[in-house]
């Protein structure tokens, strides 16, 4: 049993065109037993960026409270919001601050570049070796299952409509097949006029 | 051996062991001569118990019996029947088609030992075996269904059904519940009515029905992309019936999914169609890397 796999969680993020999707399960767990079904993994970071922290349930929220607290303390000393890639930055090296104590979560990076529109996503490990892609980034207790769907319904810039049907597919087939991810799921999708927030529909177990 | 070969056998050994002391003596420390068993007047070289090298350093076995690392001075032996081979394979049943296809990959860690060995058999004209695990198991395995079904055959004057070549795989696999066949199998075929039949395996036996299945080290890349397109799970539109051609697409793009992902799994896929005509094969190139 790892410390990754107590929680349970499933998260993807993916790119379509002038925008981004990401899309996480609603379940929190002890192990086999359920205790919440409408857990929040994914914050809202600003306008353009967005975080999923898949992992242990405490490390989730004191770095969702850790990371605000930094990005605060950027916008008053640079007068300017974060770009994705500086957040992404910044989370990296907050995690491999904790190289030898690490926090157990496992985040996913989803933005827009506030003037290209261009998108951006990454994805690391629990000591913050980050990964950028072009298409799609995933992360949670059933990353096989996450991979193969992204991997086999993945088309390149898709519109946003399309890019949440497929989020939704892709997150409700896998969690179907993994215990410890499911109880229903969210998808946002990010464009330049705004964040369009959605709620899944699954199965209830 | 007689008493005098004994005694002669002892002196040979003691006058050994007095030419080694005497041409190793000017390198020896006076404390090793001084430790010297002989030295010390106890049972000569012949009686002296084996060494065991355990993995907390050598150790005097008891003079009587041999332990071989049980209970006194535990070592780890490092011999695994084991080996996995790779590869994936999948099944899926249709109104009145099977379609069964497997990579034709064979790996043994991160070596590819061949690009073109298949991973499906035919048992019968209308049911075809689809195994990935460790290979020299998996090739026991069908030869002894191949014989089972030919008794079968000898005797009933008439091929195995496929719900009986199932439930004879699924016992022959228990059969060997306390040392397993590495293999993992799904069956893929028509059943006596013509309707597509497909049954998924455990390594010890456990078999089901099931409208369609993957195995191997790609299973869950291919898996959830079944139950969504396949089983129609999660989906708002009108489910379908698939036709055959449509469902080999399906194959060959999971195929290229779990050939992207997984290491084990790439070279070329083998894709067997089974209807009540017989079964039809084609191959489909993947990425080799």
């Amino acid at each position: 049993m790892s410390i990754l796999e107590y929680n349970g969680a499933a998260m993807i993020a993916m790119a379509g065109k002038d925008c981004v999707g990401i899309a996480a399960d609603r379940r929190l767990g002890i192990q086999a037993q359920t205790v919440s079904t409408d857990f929040t993994k994914v914050f809202k970071m600003n306008d353009t960026i967005h975080v999923g922290l898949g992992g242990l349930a405490t490390d989730v929220q004191t770095l969702h409270n850790i990371l605000k607290f930094r990005m605060g303390l950027y916008e008053l000393r640079e007068e300017r919001e974060m770009t994705p890639q500086v957040f992404s930055h910044l989370l990296s090296t907050l995690l491999y601050e904790k190289r030898f104590g690490p926090y157990f979560v496992e985040p996913i990076v989803a933005g827009l570049d506030a003037k290209t529109n261009k998108p951006f996503l990454s994805s690391m490990d629990l000591i913050g070796a980050p990964v950028q892609t072009k298409d799609f980034v995933v992360s949670g207790t059933c990353t096989g299952n996450l991979y193969g769907m992204c991997e086999t319904l993945y088309k390149p810039d898709l519109e946003p409509d399309a890019l949440f049907e497929t989020l939704a597919q892709a997150l409700l087939a896998s969690v179907d097949r993994d215990a410890l991810s499911g109880w229903g799921g969210v998808v946002h999708i990010i464009t330049k006029d705004g964040v369009t927030t959605r709620e899944l529909k699954g199965r209830q177990d | 051996l007689t008493a005098l070969d004994f005694v002669l056998l002892q002196l040979l050994q003691h006058t050994h062991i007095n030419l080694y002391r005497s041409t190793m003596a000017p390198f020896r420390t006076h404390n090793q001569q001084q430790n010297s068993r002989n030295a010390a007047g106890g049972p000569g070289l012949a009686m002296m118990p084996p060494i065991i090298h355990s993995s907390e350093g050598p150790v005097m076995a008891k003079a009587d019996t041999i332990d071989h690392g049980v209970t006194e001075a535990p070592y780890e032996r490092g011999f695994s029947p084991y080996e996995f081979n790779g590869g994936t394979t999948l099944a899926i049943a249709g109104p009145d088609y099977a379609v069964v296809a497997a990579d034709t990959r064979l790996s043994s860690g991160y070596e590819i030992l061949s690009r073109d060995v298949s991973k499906l058999h035919a048992l019968t004209d209308r049911c075809v075996l689809g195994s990935a695990g460790c290979k020299t198991d998996v090739d026991q395995l069908r030869s002894v269904l191949d014989i089972k079904q030919k008794i079968y055959h000898h005797n009933h004057r008439k091929q195995m059904s496929t719900p009986s070549v199932a439930q004879m795989l699924g016992n022959t696999l228990y059969y060997k519940r306390f040392f397993p066949y590495y293999a993992f199998n799904v069956l893929g075929g028509v059943d006596a009515e013509g309707k597509g039949a497909v049954y998924s395996y455990d390594a010890i036996g456990s078999f089901e029905r099931t409208p369609f299945s993957a195995t191997g080290s790609g299973q869950a890349y291919i898996i959830p992309l079944l139950d969504n397109v396949i089983g129609h799970k999660n989906r708002a539109d009108e489910k379908r019936e698939l036709p055959a051609e449509e469902v080999v697409e399906i194959v060959k793009d999971a195929f290229v999914t779990a050939g992207e992902r997984d290491i084990y799994t790439g070279d070329s896929v083998e894709i067997m169609v089974i209807t009540a005509e017989g079964i039809q094969t084609t191959t489909f190139d993947l990425k080799r890397d």
